[in-house]
């Protein structure tokens, strides 16, 4: 492909005209791969969303998400994950800001990165015990805080298996996120434009209302909606600290996929496939948003 | 002339090879298919068929469960038989579920043999997914635990039991009731979901047994748990070794031989007290059958006969499971002393209630369906 | 500068705290094995087993092919969806976003059913599995490039060599490619990390990989996950170090100086 295209250069035009197959070609690989790999694996599966349990179709299991107990469970789960989204987001900003311009020694920032990588995907049972054996009843932290203020954080009212405690649970794997996906964007920011807008006499606020954020806006957007969708399908963190308890899409569809009890499979890909409608509904009226404001910002 | 009888000698060469081929093929079918002789003569047989295929696909056998890790060694040793082990985190519906996913497909992602909880044997054979088998043992596991076509069978059963953490708790509860009291504030815990696993379940259909209902009856159960979640006893994560032996959860509703399992990897750090509830003795069964699609199926029918000899059964006890054919080993004085000596009482096995198959199908979907109204772990 | 310093490194403290003590209380409890000391028993019961470096070895294998297949297949469409395709976005930022809402159960069923038999098998090569795991890192591996390729007006860039007479294959490869060094990177380490601990694709897929390891060993032991979670955290971190070590100095740098500015 690569060749095809260097010899077309070397050809008759002397700049590569853009036509539909040089489109189809940039694209090919992509769309090949999706297809085969992603879009036909989940419709043979899905399929199984329009039928009932003797093969028939229906639209039973659609029918069935518009329950009280399922569009709650949406509810939930939109929430812990626009929760830990934004504040993920925001944290991880900050954090991703203070080592790239904080004068810090250049090792802070390559362990920083380093250390997301790794954070970004710990998840699941390791997490929610890393969790447990720290701010559970019996956790470090509780036991610290208990030995020096004589006071348990659970007569305080704070639930570690609870919904703030699930989302703090999240965090430990959305800011690595947000540090790793920021980072890249702001050693892309030019120094020139800094100092030129110093040397113009703008204070660093300023700098950063008026030229770096609406630069920025974009890529901390796209990424927060990453990050909404990371939690959004997270499931064993979830089951492993509350125990199925706090009812989140993800859980219900594994009990109805996979567990020994519910086993509604139909519904468990109905559900799955509600979440998929939610996701393309987030990133589609992003991006219209998105463009609004680009208009704007220009 | 010449040229004619070439071609004719060339046709009937074919057409031998191709009978021969046949009449093969054939034999070989019969030894997969049929289970017509008894004895050693036809396990050799089995034996060397299986070694043919050389390999077998398990699923969800967890190394620390029911002794599987011991046993699918010893089995693979035994035999030269390479085991493939698929995901040891898999339910009874992602096992169901690999079965259908990989319907006529062979290599190792396909799985030849399952261990479902009992009340998904006749629904695997409903819809078509196992095959029968009876193995040579099979007059000697119970009626009321097997298929009469020898499509599913039953392999070992547990008693519902607390796995408490005696090195945090002095005062060890020693029934349903005791649960309730409030030293136990904050210390309770289940082994899953009651709305997808079968043990968290069984644990409420116990409580029930415990408070006035029955299988058929599991609200008590449901209360009880209502109950206790208001007093703050119940703690909403699932209990697993880690967090037993913490102590975040040093009281835990699991199948005795979990808790009998950890009591021994534990090794005295922390102890570990397992106590089996007097006002009701729940049983769990699991059954084994073969997928109907399996690639191996000889090697799968010599696990089958395995599990189920004497060898394989003492195996499963020594993982403190009861084997099905626990009376059987019993009255012939084949369980090793040392062995039924480290297993809990026998007279509390002997009040085990087993229930039917309806039963439990029942009992799931009622606690299914009521678990999140009545007991409202209104995590918030 | 000095306040920023301070805000800087107080932000910094605030992260640390957050993210080391859970790992901290982990490892704490990971020593607990033997009663009342603190040993490494748990590490010593866990680093007996050969298979521990074999399914590591094994997942790190799979994790360079899962790198080099994503990236191959995902900078050259991000590339020409940012410079020519802007009105495909949505769809293919909504396509690369679907893989979290897909559980993984799901997927791995999906991928049996249509290639584990004739005519297309692919069970028995890793192939499957690294397609997999491929789909599983898209959403990372794609944002970061797109975040890459935002940062830098690729627009202008392109035009820019295009004008001087470079070719497309110029164009991705010393152009393009060298800017997105630090963007390339981030996606490495987040396609690393998930494919080293992935535990359902691998084994229902039956591959020894290090996840079903994981899970086989410390499904039903108290001490051991701790410890493994802890080695596995360190070695991913220490594979981590050298991603960056071998990025930072070899790969690229000299060319970036052809990169237009």
């Amino acid at each position: 492909m690569e060749v095809k295209q260097a010899n077309l250069k070397d050809g008759a035009t002397p700049r590569p005209t853009f036509s539909i197959f040089r489109d189809l070609l940039f694209l090919l690989p992509f769309v090949i791969f999706v297809v085969a790999f992603l879009i036909l694996p989940t419709i043979s599966i899905f399929i199984s969303a329009f039928q009932d349990p003797s093969g028939k179709f229906t639209l039973q299991n659609i029918k069935d998400l518009f329950t009280p107990y399922i569009m709650n469970a949406y509810l939930l789960s939109i929430k812990v994950s626009l929760f830990t989204a934004v504040f993920g987001a925001l944290i991880g900003f900050m954090l991703a800001y203070a080592s790239t311009f904080g004068n810090l020694p250049s090792w802070v920032k390559s362990y920083l990165n380093t250390f997301s990588g790794v954070a970004s995907n710990f998840a699941g049972v390791p997490l929610a015990f890393a969790f447990i054996s720290t701010l559970g009843r019996v956790g470090l932290l509780t036991a610290l805080i208990q030995q020096i203020f004589h006071v348990s954080i659970y007569d305080l009212g704070f639930n570690l298996y609870s919904f703030w405690g699930l989302c703090l649970t999240y965090l430990y794997f959305q800011i690595p996120l947000m540090v790793l996906l920021m980072t890249p964007a702001l050693e892309g920011m030019k120094k020139e434009w800094r100092e030129g807008a110093e040397n113009l006499g703008a204070t660093p606020s300023q700098y950063w209302l008026k030229i770096g954020l609406p630069i920025l806006f974009p890529t901390i957007i796209a990424n927060t909606v990453l990050l909404f969708g990371n939690a959004f399908g997270a499931y064993a963190t979830a089951y492993a600290l509350t125990g199925g308890f706090l009812n989140l899409v993800p859980i219900i569809i594994g009990a109805e996929i996979r567990g020994d009890i519910l086993h509604n499979v139909g519904l468990g890909y109905a559900l799955a496939l509600g979440m998929i409608v939610i996701m393309g509904i987030t990133i589609l009226s992003y991006n219209y948003l998105q463009s609004k404001t680009a208009r704007w910002l220009k | 002339m010449k040229k004619a009888f070439t071609t004719k000698f060339i046709v009937v060469l074919l057409l031998v090879v191709f009978l021969g081929s046949v009449v093969f093929t054939g034999c070989a079918k019969k030894t997969t298919t049929e289970q017509t002789g008894t004895g050693n003569a036809y396990l050799d047989q089995l034996i060397k068929a299986a070694q043919k295929e050389g390999e077998l696909t398990v699923i969800a056998l967890p190394h620390d469960w029911a002794n599987y890790g011991e046993i699918i060694s010893t089995f693979s040793t035994k035999y030269g038989i390479k085991v493939n082990e698929l995901d040891p985190n898999a339910g009874s519906g992602d096992e169901i579920e690999a079965i259908k996913a990989n319907k006529g497909s062979t290599g190792p992602q396909a799985p030849d043999v399952i261990d479902v909880g009992l009340a998904w044997g006749p629904t695997a054979k409903e819809q078509g997914l196992i095959q029968p088998y009876k193995v040579q043992t099979w007059d000697t596991i119970p009626n009321d635990v097997k298929d009469p076509d020898g499509y599913w069978y039953g392999d070992y059963y547990g008693v519902l039991a607390f796995e408490v953490n005696s090195s945090v708790i002095k005062n060890i509860p020693q029934d349903w009731s005791d649960l309730l009291k409030p030293e136990y504030k904050g210390k309770v815990a289940l082994g899953g979901d009651p709305r997808t696993s079968a043990m968290a379940a069984m644990a409420v259909a116990a409580a029930a047994i415990a408070n006035g209902g029955s299988f058929d009856n599991v609200m008590p159960g449901l209360e009880f748990f209502a109950k206790l979640n208001k007093a703050g006893n119940f703690v909403p994560v699932i209990a697993k070794p880690g967090t037993i032996a913490s102590g975040e959860t040093p009281i835990a509703m699991m199948w005795d031989y979990l808790a009998l399992t950890d009591r021994d990897n534990f090794n005295g750090n922390p102890e570990i007290s397992v106590v089996i509830p007097k006002s009701s003795v729940v049983a769990g069964v699991y059954v084994q059958a073969i997928s109907a699609y399996a690639p191996h199926p000889n090697a799968a029918k010599l696990w089958m006969e395995f599990l189920y000899s004497d060898e394989g059964q003492l195996l499963y006890l020594k993982g403190y499971v009861h084997p099905i054919r626990y009376n059987d080993l019993a009255k012939r004085n084949v369980i090793p002393e040392d062995l039924a000596k480290k297993l809990p009482p026998a007279e509390l096995y002997a009040k085990a209630i087993f229930p039917t198959i309806d039963q439990i199908t029942k009992a799931k979907k009622d606690i299914a369906d009521n678990w999140d109204k009545v007991v409202n772990v209104n995590v918030k | 500068m000095k306040k920023s310093r301070f805000w800087a490194w107080f932000w910094i403290f605030l992260g640390a705290l957050y993210f080391l003590l859970p790992l901290f209380s982990t490892f704490l409890f990971s020593l607990k094995m033997k009663k009342g000391v603190l040993s490494f028993a748990a590490y010593q019961s866990v680093l007996k087993d050969p298979q521990f470096f074999k399914t590591f070895t094994f997942s790190l294998e799979m994790s360079v092919l899962t790198i080099i297949v994503g990236l191959a297949i995902i900078v050259p469409t991000a590339f020409w969806v940012r410079l020519r395709l802007k009105g495909l976005r949505p769809i293919v930022e909504f396509i690369t976003q679907m893989p979290f809402v897909v559980p993984p159960i799901v997927l791995v069923f999906g991928l049996i059913r249509l290639y584990s038999k004739p005519p297309v098998q692919l069970t028995r090569t890793p192939l499957l599995l690294v397609m997999g795991y491929v789909v599983l890192s898209l959403p990372y591996i794609y944002r970061s490039v797109d975040n890459g390729l935002m940062a830098m007006d690729v627009e202008r860039l392109t035009e820019a060599a295009e004008s001087l007479g470079a070719g497309w294959t110029t164009i991705l490869f010393k152009v393009i490619l060298p800017n997105l060094k630090s963007a390339l990177i981030s996606g490495t380490f987040l396609t690393f990390a998930i494919v080293i601990g992935e535990l359902t694709m691998a084994s229902m897929l039956a591959w020894p990989a290090f996840g079903p390891y994981m899970a086989l060993l410390g499904q039903n032991r108290a001490y051991e996950p701790a410890a493994l979670a802890i080695m596995s955290f360190a070695l991913t971190w220490a594979a981590m170090g050298v991603i960056q070590w071998v990025g930072r100095t070899s790969f690229v740098k000299q060319e970036q100086v052809g990169g237009i500015h």
